[in-house]
């Protein structure tokens, strides 16, 4: 809110410096954003906060500045006026909506322009002068802060006002020239036949009051805050007024405002009240609260030692009625227009507000430890990071809420996607299933920057069925190490992530992780597999197909993918580990090439040896595998380690080289191998 | 047998001095010197002398061993001294790069989460997670902001199109600030609590510079009997000493937030400008980074605590605005596009 130093020097006396007042209310709560002159005035620019609707006007903030410099505040006088009986034609339909309509039918008022005081006051903080009768309207609105309205009564239909709701697809015109369509959320003033004015909002074209105007009606109400909010939300149209309203005016305001216009309009303007009618249906006032407070308390709360008769000054300084009982006890009222103030905690802030937060002691709390389950999680995913980041890949974080869309160009079943009720964009539409397209995504970006060599992982969440998974996802388009020594590798397979994987399931040590083949829609089978724990899939991993890829547009063949259920890799964490003894005697390594069926998987062969539990082996190791013209067709080429030791002593060679052979054997026998 | 010492002395000297490469003088040592050696056989041979000859011999044939030995270690010394020369002749370009695998980065967010969580870890502070997918009475009512009321304008919100279980034709919503996480650790635990909750929150605004519909923040909340506002400033005094350095100033500046009273905002000076005014901090010389106060009576009354047994002080930070703050970054889209070039700066 815009608010003119001169106008503000009309009720409160001060000297200091526009900057010097500027941090002044900035430390009470009433931020100053922006500090402009204009011609011989200076004017702020306030954020004020959605609980003080009172410093939303001029003699609002002039009771602040008032507290605060400590100085009285002036205010504006208003003359009693005597009104005639006879009251307007006034029906007020929906109660909860409209609490309270004051109407006053002002005839022979003669419009024309303000005067210079009145355009000075107006124009300095950027509001648009029309007439002396709109300007005094909008001049009673930033000094009081109640809305006001005048019509130009000789062309209300009927000379009637009538509150309602408006009928769905009821059609107005408002005084910005714009044809608005309502609908019943709206409430409306209307004549015998249209509405002639957005309740609260904004008035309409046809009754405003120009030059011509003769006789007009005053509008002055209450209307409910939510419904303001919600009609100008659905007709996307917003005013000072709207603003107010919705923030919630003072009850007592209504009346108030209206006699400062009168007077005004009657200064100004001329003319003779002819009609008046306060209709008040519910008589909703507000109660006066009457809260209790200690000096202890307010001391405890905020670690402080006030006397009981300092806070009560300040508080009296805020228009606030205070009682003591006692030398401890404050008895507080605060006035109608601050309904902000309902508890004791509440009396605390409006003191050390006051006061000055920089002005109030500091300390250092007393932390206790508590005995509460530690989140296991963290630890674990800075594992997976540092595993992750020592091989090279590089951290990202994507966007979780995508469009529908980018699930189908990458092949991702969406049958339990959670949907997005109110997203501003078609990037919001879904919550992600996974994280596939999130990092094609990023990849695609670095990559049409020209961005090669992209490894990436992001530790996200993806969500299914409204639960949230936390998920890690690879992406890579590169080897692990590149060497200018050597030349480059310049594709890379289904094992560079294997192994980048691998190595997280190692670093944490979850047990009983196994890859079997398995086919995803956007993975290529035979080139992808899927990672479980006792039948469970928690993941998968492989080449991306070409088809994702052109639907993405990238250019690129070889893109590797991996995507894992960290919470179902955490359980399958062996926390009990225990030290194996460093053997004491040698081993020995005996190599095995073979020439197996191109079907046998490392896998089998493995298996097939451990089955037999053969004497002194320790372990199987892969080498190599082989596939060229020294191998028969349908057949690749396989090496691997066996190593035999002992924990109690050195192997020999020949009970070695016999259990080594019988291995040999049955694997020839079993497999039908060909040893090489 | 005789031995002609002087003759053997001749012959090992020049083929010493001959010898260039440091494997030739070994086998040239296990030639003489060797257990089958030259030397060995010499002495395995005294036995063949009479009494009165031994000695000589014997004598001789250690002078020839020490000798010969001393030539051989001087031989050594040589060649590596040549070696080492060598080397230097044949330098290697060092100022090509080495090679290791290329560490990864991790995101500057990640790492601006843990340093303001580890921070206060140190102070004694428990990091707790909550879900992104909340209720909104964990969103709304319990942090009170009545349904309805314009205080949650500033809390903009999206729903997901699922029906909320515990409260009927209700939906569920995106978490608009890591605050509900407050409530499920205080409907969890009784006091005392010390916890930091980072996360993503979600919020339908429109992208630009300074705004994403999605980001992070971390709140912090600390609960006990006695727990006071002047506590509030100096746990939040300590935290800004530590996160931006000794040198900062900081200001506490009264605000509104429906779930804290007293509440305010804590400013620190300008980075750019040093309080001056400058454009980063619109020409106010301050940076607003934090929202803070006392937990309100009315979220303790929500999550059931005894009526006035317990005060708290709660705080909240946006995770991206810290980061830009403290790396000078200005567009927050950046965190989100992945650049490679970015990443990597970090």
């Amino acid at each position: 809110m815009k608010i003119s130093l001169n106008w503000l020097k009309d009720y409160v006396n001060f000297t200091i410096p526009p900057e010097k007042l500027a941090h002044q209310l900035t430390m009470a709560g009433l931020e100053v954003e922006k500090i402009e002159t204009v011609n011989d005035d200076t004017v702020f620019e306030l954020e004020i906060t959605p609980n003080r609707p009172d410093c939303l006007n001029m003699i609002g903030l002039a009771r602040e500045v008032a507290a605060i410099l400590n100085r009285p505040l002036r205010l504006p006088k208003i003359k009693k006026i005597r009104f005639p009986r006879e009251s307007c034609a006034i029906t007020i339909l929906d109660k909860q909506g409209c609490s309270r309509y004051i109407g006053t039918v002002i005839q022979n008022v003669a419009v024309r322009n303000s005067p210079e005081w009145l355009l000075q006051r107006l124009q300095a903080i950027g509001t648009r002068t029309i007439n002396n009768v709109v300007d005094i309207t909008n001049f009673c609105l930033l000094e009081t802060g109640q809305p006001l309205h005048a019509f130009d009564c000789d062309k209300l239909i009927g000379g009637k006002i009538i509150v309602r709701r408006a009928r769905d697809g009821e059609k107005i015109v408002t005084i910005d020239g714009v044809e608005r369509t309502l609908n019943s959320s709206v409430l409306v003033i209307a004549d015998a036949k249209r509405p002639v004015a957005i309740a609260g909002i904004m008035g309409g074209k046809e009754t405003e009051v120009t030059q011509d105007t003769k006789n007009i009606l005053l509008e002055s109400a209450y209307f409910d805050p939510v419904l303001i909010r919600r009609a100008a939300r659905s007709l996307g149209l917003s005013s000072d007024s709207s603003y107010r309203f919705e923030r919630g005016v003072d009850m007592n305001m209504v009346e108030g405002g209206s006699l400062r216009a009168i007077f005004l309009i009657h200064e100004l303007a001329g003319g003779t009240i002819v009609q008046r009618s306060d209709n008040f249906p519910t008589k909703r006032m507000m109660i006066q609260r009457q809260i209790v407070v200690s000096r202890n308390q307010i001391n405890q709360l905020l670690g402080a030692s006030m006397t009981a008769s300092r806070c009560k000054t300040v508080l009296k300084k805020l228009d606030f009625k205070v009682t003591m009982s006692g030398r401890e006890i404050l008895k507080v009222t605060p006035p109608f227009f601050r309904n902000d103030v309902k508890e004791e905690v509440d009396i605390v802030e409006e003191i050390a507000r006051i006061l000055g937060y920089e002005n109030l002691p500091l300390s250092l709390p007393q932390i206790k430890m508590m005995n509460i389950k530690i989140d296991t999680k963290r630890p674990l995913e800075r594992v997976i990071r540092q595993t992750l980041l020592g091989l090279g890949f590089d951290e990202a974080i994507t966007y979780t809420m995508i469009d529908e869309g980018s699930l189908k160009k990458s092949h991702v079943n969406s049958s339990s996607v959670v949907r997005v009720k109110n997203p501003l964009t078609k990037d919001q539409e879904i919550m992600r299933p996974s994280l596939l397209p999130s990092l094609l995504s990023a990849l695609l970006t670095n990559f049409n920057r020209g961005q090669k060599n992209i490894k990436l992982f992001e530790l996200g969440k993806v969500y299914v069925d409204s639960q949230e998974i936390n998920t890690l996802s690879l992406i890579m388009t590169t080897p692990h190490l590149e060497d200018w020594r050597q030349s480059k590798k310049d594709s890379l397979d289904f094992y560079d992530i294997k192994g980048v994987v691998e190595q997280v399931i190692k670093r944490l040590g979850s047990k009983g992780v196994i890859f079997v083949p398995a086919q995803q829609p956007f993975l290529v089978k035979g080139k992808s597999a899927s990672i479980k724990v006792q039948e469970r899939e928690i993941g998968f991993l492989g080449k991306i197909t070409e088809d994702v890829l052109r639907h993405w547009d990238i250019k690129l063949k070889e893109i590797l993918y991996a995507q894992i259920n960290v919470k179902e890799l955490f359980s399958k964490i062996a926390f009990q580990r225990t030290y194996q003894p460093i053997p004491e005697f040698p081993s020995i390594v005996r190599d095995v090439s073979l020439a197996v069926k191109t079907n046998t998987t490392f896998q089998q062969i493995k298996e097939l040896i451990q089955e037999q539990k053969p004497e002194f082996l320790s372990s199987v190791e892969f080498v190599e595998q082989y596939v060229g013209d020294k191998i028969p067709a349908g057949h690749r080429g396989m090496t691997f380690s066996l190593v035999y030791q002992l924990p109690s002593r050195t192997l020999r060679e020949d009970e070695v080289n016999a259990v080594h052979e019988k291995i040999c054997q049955s694997l020839i026998e079993n497999l039908g191998a060909i040893r090489r | 047998m005789s031995w002609n010492f002087e003759e053997i002395r001749q012959k090992a000297l020049q083929e010493i001095f001959a010898i260039t490469e440091a494997n030739e003088l070994e086998s040239l040592r296990v030639k003489y010197l060797g257990r089958k050696g030259l030397i060995a056989q010499i002495f395995s041979s005294l036995t063949s002398l009479s009494d009165d000859q031994r000695p000589l011999v014997g004598k001789n044939t250690n002078e020839l061993r020490n000798e010969i030995t001393q030539f051989i270690e001087e031989k050594k010394k040589e060649i590596q001294q040549l070696k080492e020369k060598g080397d230097a002749q044949e330098s290697l370009d060092i100022t090509i790069p080495g090679v290791a695998v290329e560490l990864g980065h991790q995101h500057i967010l990640i790492q601006t989460m843990d340093e303001i969580c580890g921070i206060f870890e140190n102070l004694g502070f428990a990091v707790y997670e909550g879900p992104e997918i909340e209720t909104e009475f964990n969103n709304f009512t319990a942090l009170n902001i009545p349904v309805d009321h314009p205080s949650r304008d500033a809390f903009d919100t999206f729903y997901l199109k699922v029906e909320d279980p515990t409260n009927k034709g209700r939906y569920l919503l995106l978490r608009s600030h890591t605050s509900p996480s407050q409530i499920r650790i205080m409907q969890e635990f009784t006091p005392p609590l010390a916890v930091v909750v980072p996360g993503k929150v979600y919020r339908p605004d429109a992208v630009d510079a300074s705004h994403s519909f999605m980001f992070h923040q971390i709140e912090g909340l600390l609960v006990d009997q006695g727990i006071k506002f002047s506590d509030l400033k100096g746990l939040l005094s300590i935290f800004c000493k530590r996160l931006f350095g000794e040198n900062i100033k900081m200001r506490f500046r009264p605000h509104f937030f429906p779930f804290t009273e007293p509440s305010a905002e804590v400013d620190i000076s300008c980075y750019i400008c040093e309080g001056k005014g400058c454009s980063v901090c619109g020409r106010k010389g301050w940076l607003e980074i934090m929202g803070c106060g006392m937990v309100h009576p009315k979220v303790f009354q929500h999550v059931g605590y005894p009526k006035g047994k317990y005060t708290g002080l709660a705080f909240g930070m946006g995770v991206e605005r810290m980061a830009m703050l403290k790396y000078g970054i200005n567009d927050i889209r950046i965190f989100f596009e992945n650049d490679l070039r970015f990443l990597r700066q970090f």
